[in-house]
């Protein structure tokens, strides 16, 4: 068995693990609490009536609405809205440490970020955008293509991000542990592809607050690296300085390539969260 | 080691007390085990130091926990015991002498003297004693050397096997003992019996010159039996105490092999040292018991020995040998009349005559060789007992051992050649020891053999037959006696082995063994000294003589006591038994006074309790607190400072408990819930007429049919209901059809069907006997014994007439039908829906004869009335399985436009 395999092998047992309805069910409701749906909100070429407006030298005389222009002495031009669709790609950290959870009285961090790509993703498709997992096709609002888009979210993520369409919007979900320089390249990467869009870095409480106390040895998931500290109390404030340090670091470095970096817990509410994704893709790449 | 009472057998291992500090330290530097968690962004914490990583120390508390557990578990690994007798601080090291009573006066307590006597030695060697023993009832010679001291472990071992002696302690040898040595004790500890003797001042004094003596004194004193024998009421038995305190209790007899004959209590009169006590038994029962014995009382002077030598003559029986056959022997009759009163012993005539019997029977088989004529001679002449029965071979060939001459040939009577009848007993006469015997009349001789002549002078007939033959015969020989019996001692000439009889007469024969008529008591054939053949131990119980008893001398034996050289049982001279009590009467038997220069004191039986499991347990417990709260301080416990879940569940458990409690049973009838139960099935009484079961079945069938195609009802199979034994809830109607020649249910049908109908089944009747003038119709009779409710006829408005089709009439075979249904005041508790109806209409033929044209063939009138038929019967099921739901007045308006649209047509 490759690697290649055994790593889908494990991702398909992984979707096995999420309650896919559930999570659909609480993307769904997180969607219909956000606010309205967004248009473009910009004149292009569409269909839909945008506005009117004066008229301007260089538009040229074709593009004069004569029968808005008669209603007054001025002329305008009739101006539609942009619909031309952006494609939104989403990825979801597959770290195994994305996955845990300090106890059972909140969720894991990968399933929150779930929750929210998936409700944004509803967002978008509700508006007319093209919604799908890097790597694959980016597909409209359709029937099942929920479904689709949730189960490609958890088994087809990549340690990296794969290559984006051509100038995408992302949406990246990730606890932000990996070291800067790995964020560095990833986002010199992306946005070389002319993607740009939103981090959202999602922490466990105790991972922010480091509320251990004691003797306590640390470990990671696969327990490959441990460390032991006596009292677990002396060294919280070295390691929220750390933390803040690498945050901030991160942040720098998601804004220099054009993401923006929204930090989310899982003890708080997702709706903030997403209204920060939302308004962070909506806009216009800088 | 000894600090206080405690006393510690490995004290070394408290030296080890002194690494606690050691550990104290180890367990503060040691740090607890890390609280071991995942943590993502471990990254960010590597490289952090802590000012101390040692910090993590277990509270003082805890420390101290461990360390007492500790310290625990070291001084029970050095054994301590707590001693509740120390020593005197004066006794310390001196030597210890303990003397023992282990005579059976001691037996019933022993098991507390040797407790006590244990306690002392392990006082002894706790305290670095020397012990010296004592035991005042030694046996063998080999005990009665001078006594030296002992290590404690062999005293110890010594003690575990010391028994009591059958014998009372010699106190007097004890004493001597004890002067023979000039040792001087710190302590003497004499463990007595507490029975007083010629002995005991003098032994009291020797042990006083020694060291100073305390006597310890057992809380109860033994009781002995003084005498015992049979008499004509029983067992008569005399029963002594030492104190005047106590000692009432029951006296058992048994016979020699241990089954009881009968216990009576009994009491003494207050201060009184002696109580007699009579155990009454038949005289014969009481004959048998050889052994009394106090009940309870553990002891050999709590047994009295009944020897049996008058009673139980020795009886040999000359046993031919080679008899394949027991039932068939002769001798066997004989041994089973005479073993209840007689000891028996069976071989060769000499080897009977060496074994000292005084009775010999020699049945018909058994010849004697000359020399064993000889042999038997001669001890007839010393006063043996011959007992004869006659036979073919003695009817033959006659010797000279016989009461008078026999004529060759045996009589016999009531053979197929003979002339006479076979002879009963005459009653016997008032000169034979047989007087006073009941003569059995069922007792018939057939054959028996015949004096030759006048019988001699000194011979006597003993018993005759009716006509006057003598049946037995004794006469003299010598010193004893020779007794004829003229007929076999099996039942082949007689019936009278096979009676009572022959038992009554055999017991008054052997009586004369040993003591014939004239030679006074004198025994026979014994001499030389008795010999011990069975002993009893100091418990009383039966013990193998030891190989080294020695015999005793005959006129020694009558003053014989129980001592080592003549333990106190069973002896037998000869064929004289006798016995030697461990008390006599004229012992003295009383408790010991007391005594100057002793202290009297009480046993102790507190032996050194040792202590080590409940340091090791207190330590055990101790580690598993620890481990509690080593596993609560890394908060490995589940959160103990919130048990609200558990109070929830717990309240939660209470409720769900008294609600299953309280809740009220199931309902008495249960709709039965098997699988495919659930089908509505059409269902119908199996009358046992064939011709009407099978009809039924096809109509029912037809109609199932046609439920299926017309309605929403989907039955399953047809079923055949027995109203005796099948579960009729499972239906929601019964179809009755009845048969040519009606029966009356069986009464259980019948309650059942009672019972399915009050629970709210319906049964439809079908008479078929439409047009027919039979009254009383077949309902009657199939109702008989039902329980049926009142019924009237099924009117226009009935809900029969609307449950699926609108129909006025219900023709079944033949157009004209009556139903009858329950009225609805009977049915008012189901809501006014009939439990039972009957028609006449024959319905399960209509519908069995249905065909799928008949619904469209308007224009035959069989086929409108078939269709008709069903139409009927649908109605039917519909009301079974809807009861009154059409009779409401929802569809009212409905019925009235439609009735008023058909009005109108007409």
């Amino acid at each position: 068995m490759s690697p290649a395999q055994s790593g889908s092998v494990r991702q398909d047992a992984q979707a096995l693990t999420y309650d896919l309805p559930g999570l659909l069910m609480r993307a769904r409701r997180l969607a219909s609490t956000a606010p309205g749906a967004h248009g473009r909100r910009q004149s292009g070429q569409g269909d839909a009536f945008w506005q009117y407006r004066e008229h301007r030298p260089e538009d040229g005389a074709r593009t004069v609405d004569w029968r808005r222009s008669a209603r007054s002495d001025r002329l305008y031009v009739r101006e539609r809205e942009r619909e031309v669709s952006q494609i939104a790609q989403l990825w979801l950290d597959p770290d195994p440490g994305f996955a845990w959870r300090a106890g059972p009285d909140r969720p894991p961090k990968s399933e929150r970020a779930a929750v929210l790509l998936m409700a944004a993703a509803l967002l978008m498709w509700r508006g007319g955008e093209r919604v799908g997992v890097i790597g694959r096709p980016a597909t409209r609002a359709a029937r099942h293509a929920e479904t689709h888009v949730l189960h490609d979210l958890i088994t087809v993520s990549g340690v990296e991000p794969a290559a984006p369409s051509a100038r995408a919007g992302l949406i990246l979900a990730s606890d932000g542990y990996a070291p800067l320089e790995t964020w560095r390249r990833r986002c010199e990467r992306l946005a070389a592809r002319g993607a740009f869009g939103a981090i959202v870095l999602i922490a466990d409480p105790s991972e922010e607050d480091f509320p251990f106390a004691g003797r306590t040895e640390f470990r990671t998931v696969d327990g490959d690296t441990r460390t032991v500290f006596g009292r677990a109390q002396d060294v919280r404030e070295a390691y929220r300085e750390r933390l803040h340090a690498h945050m901030a670091g991160l942040v720098e470095i998601a804004a220099r390539h054009g993401f923006v970096a929204v930090r989310h817990r899982t003890d708080r509410p997702a709706g903030v969260a997403l209204s920060a994704l939302i308004a962070a893709i909506g806009r216009r790449r800088p | 080691m000894t600090i206080g009472p405690l006393f510690f057998a490995a004290p070394w291992a408290l030296a080890v007390l002194a690494a606690l500090p050691v550990l104290w330290l180890i367990l503060k530097a040691a740090p607890p085990a890390p609280n071991r968690l995942v943590f993502p962004p471990l990254r960010l914490l590597l490289g952090l130091k802590t000012a101390e990583e040692t910090t993590g120390r277990p509270p003082w508390w805890l420390l101290a926990l461990r360390a007492l557990a500790a310290a625990l578990l070291i001084i029970g690994f050095s054994r301590p015991s707590l001693a509740p007798d120390t020593p005197d601080a004066a006794g310390l090291g001196g030597p210890m002498l303990i003397a023992i009573d282990d005579g059976w006066p001691s037996a019933p307590a022993f098991d507390e003297m040797r407790a006590t006597a244990s306690g002392l030695i392990a006082r002894a060697e706790r305290a670095g004693q020397s012990v010296t023993l004592l035991t005042t009832a030694a046996g063998r010679a080999v005990d009665r050397g001078p006594i030296d001291a002992r290590p404690a472990a062999e005293a110890r071992a010594l003690i575990a096997r010391l028994e009591p002696k059958p014998w009372r302690p010699d106190r007097k040898a004890a004493a001597a003992r004890v002067m023979a040595t000039d040792q001087r004790f710190a302590e003497v500890h004499w463990l007595t019996d507490a029975i007083d003797d010629a002995d005991a001042a003098g032994f009291a004094q020797a042990l006083a010159a020694r060291g100073p003596v305390t006597a310890r004194r057992p809380a109860r004193l033994a009781t002995a039996l003084i005498s015992a024998e049979a008499t004509a009421r029983g067992v008569e038995a005399v029963v002594r105490r030492a104190s005047v305190i106590g000692g009432d209790g029951a006296i058992a007899a048994e016979t020699l092999d241990g089954r009881p004959l009968g216990a009576v209590d009994f009491t003494f009169a207050p201060g009184a040292l002696q109580a007699t006590v009579l155990l009454a038994l038949p005289a014969e029962i009481a004959a048998r018991a050889a052994r009394v014995r106090i009940v309870g009382e553990r002891s050999a002077g709590a047994v009295w020995l009944l020897p049996s030598a008058a009673g139980r003559p020795i009886v040999g029986l000359a046993d031919p040998g080679g008899q394949g056959q027991p039932l068939l022997s002769e001798l066997y009759y004989v041994d089973r009349a005479i073993e209840p009163f007689a000891q028996t012993r069976r071989g060769g005539v000499e080897t009977l005559i060496a074994d000292g019997a005084q009775a010999i029977v020699l049945p018909d088989a058994s010849r004697l060789a000359p020399p064993e004529q000889r042999a038997v001679e001669r001890w007839l002449d010393g006063g043996g007992l011959l007992i004869r029965f006659a036979g073919p071979r003695l009817a033959n060939d006659s010797d000279a051992l016989l009461p008078t001459p026999l004529r060759r040939g045996a009589r016999q009577l009531g053979g197929a050649l003979g002339w006479e009848t076979p002879q009963p007993l005459r009653p016997f006469e008032s000169d034979s020891p047989f007087y006073g015997l009941p003569s059995n009349a069922e007792v018939t001789v057939n054959r028996h053999v015949m004096g030759a002549g006048e019988p001699p002078a000194d011979a006597r007939v003993w018993a005759r037959l009716a006509d006057g033959a003598p049946i037995v015969t004794a006469a003299s020989r010598g010193r004893g006696m020779v007794v004829l019996f003229h007929v076999g001692a099996g039942p082949e000439w007689s019936s009278l082995p096979l009676t009572g009889l022959y038992v009554d007469m055999l017991r008054r024969v052997t009586a004369f063994a040993g003591r014939q008529p004239g030679r006074s008591d004198a025994p026979i054939a014994v001499s030389g000294p008795y010999v011990l053949r069975r002993m009893i131990d100091g418990y009383g119980a039966w013990a193998p003589p030891p190989p080294d008893a020695p015999p005793v001398a005959a006129e020694m034996f009558d003053a014989a006591r129980a001592s080592p050289t003549s333990p106190p049982g069973l002896y037998e001279r000869g064929a004289v038994s006798a016995a030697v009590a461990a008390l006599r009467k004229d012992e003295s038997f009383e408790s010991l006074p007391d005594l100057p220069d002793v202290t009297m004191s009480s046993m102790t039986t507190a032996p050194p309790r040792p202590l080590s499991g409940w340091f090791l347990s207190l330590a055990a417990l101790l580690m598993a607190i620890d481990v509690l709260v080593a596993l609560w301080l890394a908060g490995r416990l589940p959160n103990i400072r919130m048990p609200r879940w558990a109070k929830r569940g717990a309240a939660g458990a209470a409720v769900l408990v008294s609600a299953l409690v309280l809740s009220p049973p199931p309902a008495a009838h249960a709709q039965s819930a098997r699988a495919g139960d659930t089908d509505v099935r059409l269902a119908y009484v199996i009358t046992g007429d064939a011709a009407a079961d099978a009809t039924a079945r096809a109509g029912l069938d037809m109609l199932a049919k046609i439920l299926r195609d017309r309605t929403a009802v989907e039955p399953g199979p047809t079923v055949g209901v027995d109203l005796a034994r099948d579960d009729l809830s499972r239906f929601a109607m019964l179809y009755w059809l009845a048969p040519r020649t009606p029966r009356p249910l069986s009464d259980s049908a019948a309650s059942r069907l009672d019972r399915y109908m009050r629970l709210g089944g319906m049964v439809f009747l079908d008479t078929r006997d439409a047009g027919a003038a039979a009254n009383p119709g077949p309902a009657a009779t199939l109702l008989r014994g039902l329980d049926a409710p009142p019924l009237e006829p099924v009117g226009a408005d009935h809900v029969l007439t609307k449950a699926y089709y609108l129909m006025q009439s219900f023709p079944g075979r033949t157009d004209s039908t009556r139903i009858f249904a329950e009225t609805p005041s009977s049915a008012a508790a189901r809501d006014g829906v009939p439990a039972l109806l009957i028609g006449n209409g024959d319905w399960a033929s209509a519908w069995a004869q249905f065909q799928r044209e008949d619904s469209l063939a308007w224009f035959d009138d069989d086929a409108r009335r078939r269709e008709m038929a069903v139409r009927f019967g649908v109605n039917l099921v519909m009301v079974s399985l809807t009861g009154n739901y059409k009779a409401d007045q929802v569809h009212v308006p409905a019925l009235l436009e439609r009735m008023g649209v058909e009005e109108r047509r007409r």
